[in-house]
Order: structure tokens, then C-alpha cells, then sequence
């Protein structure tokens, strides 16, 4: 259901400690928000260079993701370039100026989020923060809710695809009712499908708690130290150039 | 309406953190007593989750002829109530954010603001009021959902604005510019959004105009 997900999966740093790729996406995206355009570029580059040639992550996907938030950035651009007075729509004074500093930041906080979402699971993260001290009540309903996810997607997309095959999309008065029919459908079994699970887990002595196994790296130190040299590189840049 | 990763500045990406964490610790709370109490609810909630996930990726056509997809927002206060929303509506945008690169991780405590506080609160408290004035199901599902879509693109354009106020006419003058691109594409969704979660309780409820069958699917995981 998501090729982002499966590309976390399959990448070629799938492996690589969960501490190495969040210090280094998540320290790059602080730099590009805290300092100058220069500093962007250069995490944006060095975010794709990490994903495209470290990870192996396909480019077809990497720029596929961009579309849809560009597509937010083009229309966030325009509004802050144009300005509306009494006398109509024209060109707002330093207009294109901050439009470029918010695309090279936007663009440079995309790169980093793109990078931690296709070189690593999302319940590897989720985990992550679990030993960060969030409750594991909650941890623990955010990972049962993402192995649901795919499941429910399964048979969403399976009822979709059986809608369109018998005209469910003609019209759009008809999308709306066939979008409506899935929700519906959809809600009662997994309702049902949680139902069912709670007496599986119950039957087998379950108390609320979900151990699962997890094939963590610890990180290395040579990994930290480098990592640590690229952020402070890129400081370096962003607070003189 | 999701802001993308980046868009926000630092000032106002850490503002809406300390906004919207309030809410949220109280929902982590009141979730976790409810889980304490019966640890079964997990699996309805973590179901009932992923489903507002799911239908959150439901294409649906706008009438500007664009795709656009419903959030479930009117859905989710209307069955689980605002406050367990706040939570689920969290886990969502996280993941959101790394399965469908829709909205971002800085700016999640701005979405949250927006579309798990604002957007359930204003749809929970309209199908309540209604609801007391003896207005049909339908007509409430229908203006909780609907009015719910509105006021998260309303409030939307509000942190927008307030991160890029216009040169001359400040906040007012960006909210107006703001609010009138995105008028374009929400307003048709919060009509869409309306009529399928009517169509939604319908089918839930077998017919409009029977709470009390929605009230018996809700009462597994709202207590």
C-alpha cells in the first residue's frame, strides 16, 4: 500500500543503526531551518547524495515524493511573492527574496524527512521512541495501529478496485457514494478483525503488552563521528558564508 | 490541510508544539486509563486508527475537478470524542508524514494544532448542539463534518498567515490571500467530506436517525 514503506524495508541501510540515520536526518533538519539558504542547499544535497548513492533508494521514488508537497510549496510561493491591494494583484516588494530562502528551506527539510521515511521503518522510529521515554501504552497502540494499516489498506484497495470495475467511479456522484460504501465497510470489520485478534491474544494469556523482537545495530562510534563532522561542516557554513 | 516539512520557521514550528502538547498529554492520559482499565481497547482503538488512516487515503473527486481525499476528522470526533482523537490524530499525521511524505515532522505540531484539536473539538461541539436542538442525524453529521473540514483549513490559513504576514496589510492581509487560494480546493471537500460521512453513518446506522446504533459501535472504544 505504501512504496515508501517497502522502500524502508528493501533499502541498503535498512541495517544501519537507528541512532546513526535519525542523528543525521534529524541534525540536518534543524540546521536547515536555523540557518542561512546556504546552509539549506548544502542539506538538501547531502541528504539526496545519503539517500540516492548511501541508501540506493530509487530515484524514481525520491523525486516522486517531492511532487505533492512541491506542489504545497508552488502555491505558498506565489502567495507570499504576489501581494492584493486597492489597486489589484502585482509583485510584493522582497517578495522573491523570501520565496527562494522558503524553497531552498522547505525543500532542505523535505530531503530530510524523505530520507528518514525511505531508509527507515516507521515502527523501527516508533520503537525508537519508545526507549526515548514515551509511555508504552502509547507506543504500543502506534504499532499495533501501523501493522492494521496495511491490512485495512489491502482490503480498501481490493474494494476499490471492484468498485471501479463495475462503474463505481462513472460519476462523481457516484465516487462519493462508492468512497462512502468503502468507509463504511471498512470501519465494521476492522472493528471485527480487532475483536477477533483481542480473543487470539486473550486465549494465549495476554496482559497488554506486546513484546516483539527487534534486530537492532547498536551505533558505532566511528559512524557518530563522522556524522557529527558532516553537521558541524555544514554549521560551519550556514553561520559564515 | 497538511503544511509540508521546512515551511514553517523555527519560531513558529516550536510555537505550535507547545500549543498543541497540552492537548495532547491530556488525550495520552485519558487513553491510558482507559487501557489501563480494559487493555482490549487497544486493538479497537489501534483498528479504529488505522482506519481513519486508510480512509484518509481515499481518493475522492473535488468538484474543481482535482482528487482530493476526506480526513475522517468529522468522523473520528462524531464516534471516539475529541479527546482520544487528539492522540490517534497524532500517531496518524506521524505517520502520515513517513508513509505518504504528506506533511512533515517539524510542522506536525502545527497539523496537530489544526487537524487533531481544532477540527475534532469543532466537529464534536456542533453534533453535540445540534444534536441537544433535536436536529436530525443527518443534518448534524453533515454540518460536524463538514464545518469540521472548514475550520481545520481555516485554521490552517491562520498559521500560515501568522508565519508570513503580508508586507503591507500584516496577518489580516495573508490570511485573506491565503485563505482564498486554498478556498478554492477546501471548500468543495468540506461539502464532499459532509455528504460521505452522512453517507458513512448511514450505512453504519443502517438508516439515519438511529444515534443510539452508532452510540453501541462507539461505546467499544469511547467510554
Amino acid at each position: 500500500m505504501s512504496p515508501i514503506d517497502r522502500e524502508a524495508h528493501l533499502n541498503r541501510w535498512r541495517r544501519k543503526p537507528l541512532a546513526e540515520k535519525t542523528l543525521l536526518a534529524l541534525g540536518l533538519l534543524v540546521l536547515a531551518l536555523a540557518l542561512k539558504p546556504a546552509a539549506a542547499v548544502l542539506v538538501a544535497s547531502t541528504m539526496s547524495a545519503a539517500a540516492l548513492v548511501g541508501a540506493r533508494v530509487s530515484p524514481r521514488l525520491w523525486f516522486g515524493c517531492m511532487a505533492a508537497p512541491l506542489g504545497f510549496l508552488a502555491v505558498g510561493v506565489v502567495t507570499l511573492a504576489l501581494r492584493v491591494d486597492a489597486h489589484g494583484i502585482g509583485l510584493a516588494p522582497g517578495g522573491f527574496a523570501e520565496a527562494g530562502a522558503l524553497v531552498a528551506r522547505s525543500v532542505a527539510g523535505l530531503t530530510c524527512m524523505l530520507f528518514l521515511a525511505l531508509t527507515t521503518p516507521a515502527s523501527d522510529l516508533v520503537g525508537g521512541l519508545g526507549r526515548l521515554g514515551l509511555p508504552s501504552e502509547i507506543v504500543d497502540l502506534a504499532l499495533l495501529m501501523y501493522r492494521f494499516l496495511f491490512i485495512l489498506g489491502d482490503s480498501a484497495v481490493a474494494m476499490d478496485a471492484a468498485q471501479a470495475a463495475r462503474l463505481g467511479h462513472a460519476t462523481a456522484r457516484r465516487r462519493v457514494m462508492s468512497a462512502g460504501l468503502i468507509a463504511a465497510n471498512l470501519l465494521p470489520r476492522a472493528l471485527d478483525r480487532a475483536r477477533r485478534m483481542e480473543i487470539a491474544l486473550a486465549s494465549r494469556g495476554w496482559r497488554g503488552e506486546m513484546r516483539v523482537l527487534a534486530d537492532r545495530t547498536a551505533a558505532t562510534a566511528s559512524g557518530l563521528a563522522a556524522i557529527s563532522a558532516t553537521l558541524a561542516a555544514i554549521a560551519l557554513v550556514g553561520l559564515f558564508a | 490541510m497538511h503544511i509540508m516539512e521546512g515551511f514553517l520557521p523555527v519560531g513558529h514550528a516550536v510555537g505550535w508544539f507547545v500549543i498543541s502538547s497540552p492537548f495532547v498529554i491530556a488525550g495520552c492520559l485519558s487513553t491510558r486509563k482507559i487501557l489501563r482499565e480494559r487493555p482490549e481497547a487497544r486493538l479497537n482503538l489501534a483498528a479504529s486508527g488505522a482506519f481513519a488512516f486508510v480512509l484518509s487515503a481515499l481518493k475522492m473527486p473535488s468538484v474543481t475537478g482535482s482528487c482530493t481525499h476526506p480526513t475522517g476528522v468529522g468522523l473520528g470526533a462524531v464516534i471516539f470524542g475529541p479527546s482520544v482523537m487528539a492522540v490517534l490524530g497524532t500517531i496518524i499525521l506521524l505517520f502520515q508524514a513517513l508513509l505518504i511524505a504528506h506533511g512533515g515532522l517539524t510542522t506536525l505540531g502545527a497539523n496537530v494544532f489544526s487537524m487533531a484539536i481544532v477540527g475534532p473539538w469543532v466537529s464534536y461541539g456542533l453534533w453535540r448542539l445540534l444534536q441537544s436542538f433535536g436536529v436530525s442525524v443527518a443534518v448534524s453529521v453533515f454540518a460536524a463534518a463538514a464545518l469540521g473540514d472548514l475550520s481545520t483549513y481555516v485554521t490552517t490559513a491562520v498559521q500560515l498567515s501568522l508565519a508570513y504576514p503580508d508586507a503591507e496589510s500584516g496577518v489580516v492581509g495573508a490570511f485573506v490571500k491565503f485563505a482564498s487560494i486554498y478556498a478554492v480546493t477546501q471548500i468543495p471537500l468540506a461539502i464532499a467530506e459532509g455528504l460521505l460521512t452522512v453517507v458513512v453513518m448511514n450505512a453504519l446506522s443502517g438508516s439515519a436517525g438511529k444515534p443510539d446504533e452508532i452510540a453501541i459501535l462507539a461505546g467499544e472504544v469511547r467510554q
